[in-house]
């Protein structure tokens, strides 16, 4: 029993780092640009089907293929934020809402189109591998993908607290109008703030290749939880998003333990609405009462 | 003479700052009252704990005879007590007709009724001219307009002006002075925020000063102008603090 | 020029209304008659999310529940109490009504992207349960309608123009509501919500209450949509009633048409239809996701360039001429 639970825990943890690529993205890019990207899964799933392709056409590994996803996928972020979002900023709600929630419809479908609804797979050495310590099984895979979304993590930290461009995107999520005045250029910093939150989305994506399928709505999932972490975490609060996605993968590593293989999704949502319900202030467009 | 508006040790604070301490005054009926201080010193914040968009830790708020800590800011305004904001809050989508209606369907549900009342409004505060203009593309001044009367339209008996005149040019505010004026031989009692210490002048015949949440003074313009406190308060450390909540 | 507009309104009703009368008699092609059941159908859905999210603003993307929930409680007193699909459609309507208070309850405590987010979320909360309870809702597999031939008081029938016309009946409830609703101050209080609460709050609307009441409203039409969608295709199951692509079209064809219009819905869903219907005889079925990726281009297009939509692409140019001495509201 005890070693079960241990094993939930873990796989909940391992995963968990995932989500937190996902969350810290989202959590990001509502701090400084005050904006829910509701596509911000589909752009794991970008990172997916492209280090499926570098896998499978030039046989690069998927953990490794991050070198090429992160960059792409910076410039993704640079491009929407330069084109798209920076046209609706300053509207109001319904044009903030529904211009990344038609990406995110259009990004699903355009691969629908072009991949088919099929898994697609990558096998690795590491794949079928793992540690056995005590009586738990730790998946190589996962590790990696934990170890280097935790890296990442750190770094992005250490980003955002040494260098000017770091301390300007945390000085625009602050107080957008004082990082005005001190002279900070808004569309720059967005443009920043868009391509960390993609890159890491793309990160994501090279990480789960080696044991997670790639198809068009596999990004959905990951968006839901990074939506729950965000706000268990506090909006914008990037170490908050971090824990709360840990928290989140190890509550539905539990649910499917304990309630059932396909209850995974209902723990997520009923943890979702559980804290719109109990902390819906301090949120987006929350009473600021 | 009957009291419209009685405040007693009201109080409010947002994490560790004190935005409202222990504020007590009253306002009579059909009078005009200025509340003034530097900013932060918790004037829309008070204006917010009366017209119930904030809920005070402490203390109590009467108007016209009846307790209204707890009530809603709808249920605040069906009571007679109508404010503005600092920065207006039009209805951008609509017109200026459509957005007096709005608030004349508070004491009438029919178009025609009240259109009626909106026009008087709109014409009171001199906007008639743009009555079908979209209030998102009115300026700055004629949206504080607006927004006077629309409040004008809910039938008040106390209304709340918070730096109506804020931006205004000499002459401009020589037109809101009377205005003001005009409302107050209607009969309404008027608590205004205002920074313009000519017009405070002209219009209130009583003054409260808050600083720093606390109410430092109050009386008539003259004693006011004289005020040691106040005088420190306005040339001393006052202006060395802007805190960020002064902004809503 | 207005004045002439306007008594030409009812004229030009009447016409319509004579053409969309006799327009299924003179369609044969079953495929043709379909897409004009959709586009009535989808027009009526549509309407119903406008009066909520496009008056109040309130962008709700979980309108789905409540077209599931009229499907499943029509289907379950349908089968298991042999009680008539126009009674159950009521009854639908009433469960949704009263589901969508405590749905709102929670929902509304959120506002801009977070309500969107809790809308989704409530409605797929729905999917798994009717997904998990196989007992009294058949799980996944679902079931099908029994066939009873035509059986007019059972909401079935051999003519494919009888489902049009309750279609079409749908749709003339709706527009009729919101016709009214525009013209009352009911109308003037929910845009003023969606403009801006506080100030809304600040001039006397009780707007937990407006937004509670609209929501039931828009949710017991909706669900209306759901039983007579189920009615028509003879089967249900979760990934039918519940099936997301029905909150994401009654979202869009109001903002294509034109978000806090009348007939906003109704051009937008005749736009995207239509489009829909032209891609499908061209390319067939074969690649799938073509509907929705044109349908997210289009969108994208809309916000980006007109976000008050179709209708409001017309009204500047219908104003455009005579700006200067703007017509009566």
């Amino acid at each position: 029993m005890l070693e079960t639970l241990a094993q939930a825990v873990i796989n909940g943890l391992l995963i968990g780092g995932i989500y937190a690529l996902v969350s810290i993205g989202v959590t990001l890019i509502f701090g400084v640009v005050k904006i829910v990207n509701f596509a911000q899964g589909e752009f794991v799933m970008i990172g997916m089907y492209l280090s499926f392709f570098l896998a499978t056409q030039f046989g690069i590994d998927p953990v490794v293929s991050l070198v090429v996803t992160m960059p792409v996928l910076f410039v993704v972020g640079v491009l929407i934020q330069h084109f798209l979002i920076r046209r609706v900023l300053g509207q109001n709600d319904m044009p903030q809402i529904f211009l990344t929630f038609a990406l995110s419809l259009l990004l699903v479908n355009l691969s629908l189109m072009l991949f088919t609804a099929n898994y697609r797979t990558v096998h690795t050495w590491y794949s079928d591998e793992a540690l056995h310590i005590g009586g738990l099984y730790i998946p190589l895979a996962k590790l990696f993908a934990f170890a280097l979304a935790m890296v990442l993590s750190a770094a992005l930290w250490i980003f955002l607290h040494t260098t000017d461009l770091g301390k300007a995107m945390r000085a625009a999520a602050q107080n957008r109008d004082v990082a005005m005045l001190m002279g900070i250029n808004p569309n720059r910093v967005f443009c920043v703030a868009l391509g960390v939150a993609l890159a890491l989305a793309g990160a994501a994506g090279s990480l789960l290749m080696p044991f997670y399928p790639a198809y068009p709505l596999v990004g959905q999932v990951f968006v839901l939880m990074a939506f729950v972490a965000v706000v268990l975490g506090t909006l914008g609060n990037v170490p908050g998003a971090l824990v709360a996605s840990l928290m989140m993968g190890v509550a539905e590593s539990l649910g499917i333990q304990f309630i059932g293989a396909d209850s995974g999704l209902i723990v997520v949502f009923l943890m979702l609405l559980l804290t719109l319900a109990l902390r819906p202030s301090g949120l987006a467009g929350g009473r600021a009462r | 003479m009957a009291e419209a508006l009685v405040i007693r040790n009201l109080s409010k604070r947002f994490g560790g700052l004190r935005a409202v301490q222990d504020v007590t005054f009253s306002v009579g009926e059909n009078e005009t009252l200025a509340l003034i201080g530097p900013n932060g010193a918790g004037k829309t914040t008070s204006f917010n704990l009366i017209t119930g968009f904030f809920r005070p830790d402490a203390g109590s708020i009467t108007a016209f005879g009846r307790e209204i800590v707890g009530l809603r800011p709808h249920d605040i305004c069906a009571h007679g007590l109508a404010r503005t904001f600092q920065v207006a809050k039009p209805f951008g989508a609509m017109t200026v007709l459509a957005n007096v209606m709005t608030g004349a369907f508070l004491r009438d549900k029919r178009i025609e009724a009240a259109r009626q009342k909106a026009r008087e409004a709109i014409d009171f505060v001199g906007l008639s001219a743009k009555e079908q203009t979209p209030a998102r593309d009115l300026t700055t001044i004629d949206q504080r307009r607006l927004e006077m009367a629309r409040a004008l339209a809910t039938e008040p008996r106390l209304l709340l002006l918070d730096e109506v005149m804020a931006g205004l040019n000499p002459s401009e505010i020589d037109q809101a002075v009377a205005l003001i004026g005009k409302l107050s031989k209607r009969g309404l009692t008027i608590v205004i925020v205002e920074h313009v210490m000519r017009a405070i002048m002209a219009v209130a015949r009583h003054i409260v000063v808050l600083d720093h949440g606390q109410k430092i003074a109050e009386g008539s313009p003259r004693e006011i102008v004289e005020h040691p406190e106040v005088i420190r308060a306005y040339l001393g450390s006052g202006y060395a603090h802007v805190p960020a909540s002064e902004a809503r | 020029m207005k004045r002439n507009w306007r008594a030409s309104t009812p004229l030009a009703l009447g016409a319509v209304a004579i053409v969309l009368l006799v327009l299924p008699l003179s369609v044969k092609s079953a495929f043709v008659l379909d897409i004009f059941i959709r586009i009535l159908l989808f027009a009526f859905i549509g309407t119903a999310w406008n009066l909520m999210g496009g008056y109040a603003k309130q962008l709700s993307l979980g309108h789905v529940a409540y077209f599931g929930l009229g499907a499943y409680t029509s289907t379950i007193l349908q089968i298991d109490f042999d009680i008539s699909p126009w009674i159950g459609m009521l009854a639908g309507g009433v469960v949704a009504a009263l589901a969508s208070l405590p749905i709102g309850w929670l929902c509304f405590r959120l506002r801009g992207p977070y309500f969107t987010i809790a809308t989704i979320a409530t409605a797929q909360v729905l999917m798994l349960i009717f997904l998990k309870f196989r007992d009294f809702a058949w799980g996944a597999e679902g079931t099908t309608i029994p066939n009873l031939g035509n059986a007019p008081l059972m909401m079935q029938f051999d003519a494919k123009s009888a489902y049009y016309y309750v279609a079409l009946g749908l749709l003339v409830i709706g527009l009729a509501i919101t016709w009214l609703v525009e013209r009352s101050f009911i109308g003037y209080y929910l845009v003023a919500i969606g403009e801006n609460e506080d100030a809304a709050e600040a001039i006397g609307v009780d707007a937990p209450r407006m937004k509670r009441d609209i929501y039931m409203i828009s949710a017991f039409l909706t669900a209306l949509a759901g039983t007579f969608y189920i009615q028509y295709i003879y089967f249900i199951d979760p990934a039918t009633a519940f099936n997301f692509s029905i909150s994401i079209e009654a979202a869009l064809v109001s903002i294509v048409g034109g978000i806090g219009t009348l007939w906003g819905p109704v051009i937008g869903t005749v736009l995207l239809e239509t489009t829909s219907a032209l891609l499908q005889s061209w390319l067939g079925s074969r690649i799938g996701g073509i509907q929705l990726t044109v349908y997210s281009l289009i969108l994208m297009a809309v916000i980006l360039w007109r976000p008050t939509g179709i209708m409001g692409f017309l009204r500047e140019m219908r104003l455009r001429p005579w700006r200067a001495r703007p017509a009566q509201a």
